[in-house]
């Protein structure tokens, strides 16, 4: 399943909130960037989640090129509806009746998932995108909002062709229905880190991937992984006598050891709960985390994609 | 030190990003509330099962579950009050609202089965929230608490949660449907596009977009709910009345990070904006551990080869002083980064940093812990739950 991971044309980036998807996000795209592809990196729903890794603004108003090869865009699904609308109804100013009227408004609000299902319409509108040069995007990373609002525009195609009847949406949702089910084109790519409550939902998102929504899986990111060569209790408790200088340094290897254990405990049972082929990403200590410490992190991840057989050999650029 | 906010509100609601240790945090406060004499409920959006576990609680439902002081008492901790928690189960509560304010049970019937209905309860924007506060509401009347916390959901944006209550007013509005819905029911779809010319081109633009069978499912949700519009414009009031209550306090949960700290910035400006100020802030997992000067102990060699001193191997020393040096330099952007959070606050709200423990806190013993970060009374008589560094509150 890994093999062609960065062959696929869309990667969905998922995970409980707060795990770090913008960052393997960003890492994902950077490096299919670095491979010489031409990759939008799109964020779905509001937010400068990605905006903050990329030390970016903008990309609210189409795909803003944020390095060579790399653009970045926010998707916002009222924006996705209104373009759409743009499609159907190609008069201007109708177009501009329609969205600014009361109605409008109200039914975009009422109509449960519109909103989320034009926000994965404008990725599968991007996907199919021609440019002189053939497509448009080589690659599309796709950073989800966290897992239960992701899983919720994830599965908008398949209940919009279902309960839609026959119409433009049902005939598009399968459209694109047909880009998030197809193993050639689409990968979801779950993030979590090693604790309790994320491990948890990961399992749960994991079933529902694999069983209720059929979206293909790609590679599963451990993020914020503590390591230690000891055991908490190996490493020595301060004294009364322990100067304060060395009980301080104490504390923190104890706390990092502490960490490291708990990370290998629920490492091993994401071996067990989620079977996919796994990347883990060390925590990184920085001052700040930017654009540096994504190619940081990037570094150790190519080996270990490499290693899974997923056509990253080292050194490609 | 969160101690007078606790006391005097009633109401104190959680909020911030997911990941940050809200629902912990929730915990902790109505576990304190009960040590302290309170009746305190926990309402919880998902609680670590181990939490539950040590709680006595076994699996947590959408009713408030008592739990035993006996528990409590085996893990050290002494209530005079008493703790009860649920959790919040949205499609429950949203069937359980329609139940109660639908005019007769063939329209209960009606909108539970309408398929509009259950997307709209399971998926519609704010909805969860919504579920939130009216559960709040319902706890807050019965009578039987005096310190209910709630632990928010995660949002997918910040403002969901704040404008939730109006939204579903907005959306239950009668005017807008009546002018949605009327046409339709009155003298059929097609009487509707004849009748207005504006809104006839709209209908048939939508219904192309749509399908018919969408704005069919629609229309026959909002007749089946006529009945209940003003029971829920009532709502939206009480709603907007405990929201805005003078004992009921926002407490804003947040880790130091900086893509957590941009959103809860954006937070506090929205909750100040909607009249809702900010009555406390919670770091959690902040590395501040030092007792001594961290700008002094740059210099990785000295620090090993004072721990090498203090009779520790070559080589752990090595790692203990690498370590120590990674988490200076962690502290120290975080400890910017939370000043200048800090910066844009009053000086007024209290501003409490829970740090990083070697373990994440998902039991009784945890929480206890939790206490002495977030409370300077000493609210748990045990030697052992003495806080190992220096408590810090800035």
């Amino acid at each position: 399943m890994t093999e062609d991971l960065f062959e696929r044309r869309v990667l969905f980036v998922v995970g409980k909130g707060g795990v770090g998807k913008s960052t393997v996000a960003a890492l994902l795209a950077v490096a299919l960037a670095e491979r010489g592809k031409r990759v939008l990196l799109a964020q779905m729903g509001p937010g400068r989640r990605l905006g903050e890794v990329l030390g970016v603004d903008g990309g609210t108003d189409g795909p803003a090129e944020v390095l060579p090869g790399l653009c970045f865009l926010t998707i916002d699904g009222e924006l996705a509806l209104s373009e759409y609308l743009g499609l159907v109804l190609p008069v201007k100013r109708v177009q501009k009746m329609v969205v600014s009227s009361k109605l409008y408004h109200h039914f975009v609000a009422a109509a449960p998932g519109l909103k989320e299902l034009m926000t994965v319409g404008k990725i599968w509108y991007e996907e199919q995108l021609e440019s002189a040069r053939g497509k448009k995007w080589d690659a599309i990373v796709v950073d989800a909002p966290a897992t239960g609002h992701s899983l919720q525009y994830l599965r908008m195609p398949a209940a919009a062709a279902d309960a839609f009847g026959a119409g433009l949406v049902q005939r598009e949702a399968r459209k694109v229905l047909d880009l998030l089910r197809d193993p050639e084109r689409t990968a979801v790519c779950p993030v979590t880190t090693a604790e309790e409550m994320p491990v948890n939902e990961t399992g749960e998102m994991y079933a529902a991937l694999r069983d209720r929504l059929q979206i293909p899986l790609g590679v599963l990111f451990v993020n914020r992984v503590h390591s230690a060569p000891l055991a908490p209790d190996a490493v020595p408790a301060p004294s009364d006598g322990t100067p304060l200088l060395v009980a301080d340094v104490l504390r923190c290897g104890r706390e990092e050891a502490g960490w490291a254990a708990i990370n290998a405990h629920y490492l091993a049972r994401l071996r067990s709960d989620v079977p996919m082929p796994t990347v883990e990403l060390p925590f990184l200590f920085c001052e700040e985390f930017g654009l540096g410490e994504v190619r940081q992190l990037l570094v150790g991840a190519k080996s270990q994609l490499a290693a899974l057989g997923t056509g990253a050999p080292a050194g490609t650029r | 030190m969160l101690d007078a906010l606790v006391r005097d509100h009633r109401v104190v609601i959680c909020v911030g990003s997911g990941g940050v240790g809200k629902t912990t945090t929730s915990a902790a406060i109505a576990l304190w509330g009960a040590v302290q004499g309170r009746r305190a409920v926990v309402l919880t959006i998902d609680p670590a099962r181990r939490l539950a576990d040590s709680l006595g609680l076994g699996a947590l439902g959408d009713e408030p579950r008592l739990v035993d002081n006996a528990v409590l008492a085996r893990h050290g901790v002494k209530a005079r009050g008493m703790l009860s928690a649920m959790m919040l189960d949205q499609k429950g509560s949203w069937d359980r609202l329609i139940a109660r304010h639908a005019p007769s049970d063939e329209a209960r019937e009606r909108i539970l089965r309408n398929r509009f209905y259950l997307n709209l309860s399971e998926n519609f924007a704010g909805s969860y929230e919504y579920m939130a506060i009216e559960q709040l509401c319902v706890l807050a009347e019965s009578g039987a608490y005096d310190l209910i916390v709630l632990d928010t959901p995660p949002t997918k944006h910040a403002l969901d949660f704040f404008e939730a209550p109006e939204r579903i007013r907005d959306f239950l509005d009668r005017r807008l449907v009546r002018w949605l819905v009327m046409p339709y029911l009155s003298r059929g779809w097609v009487a509707a596009k004849a009748m207005n010319r504006t809104a006839g081109f709209l209908f048939r633009k939508l219904e192309e977009a749509t399908g018919i069978a969408a704005l069919a499912e629609i229309s026959d949700f909002f007749s089946a709910m006529s009945g209940m519009f003003d029971a829920f414009s009532a709502r939206t009031d009480t709603i907007h009345d405990i929201l805005r209550a003078a004992n009921t306090a926002f407490l804003l949960v947040t880790g130091p990070e900086e893509q957590v700290l941009t959103e809860a910035e954006f937070f506090s400006e929205r909750i100040r904006a909607l009249h809702m100020p900010l009555k406390g802030v919670v770091f959690n997992r902040v590395h501040d551990e030092f007792s001594t000067d961290p700008k002094a102990q740059g210099d990785e060699a000295a620090v090993e080869e004072a721990v090498a001193n203090a009779g520790v191997d070559a080589e752990t020393a090595r790692w203990l002083a690498r370590n120590f040096v990674d988490y200076q330099m962690l502290a120290r952007g975080e400890a910017l980064r939370m000043e200048q959070f800090r910066g844009g606050l009053s000086r007024k709200v209290p501003f409490v940093t829970v740090p990083n423990f070697e373990s994440d806190l998902h039991d009784v013993a945890g929480l206890r812990r939790m206490h002495h970060f977030l409370f300077s009374e000493r609210a748990i008589p045990a030697s052992a739950a003495r806080p190992r560094r220096g408590r810090r509150s800035r």
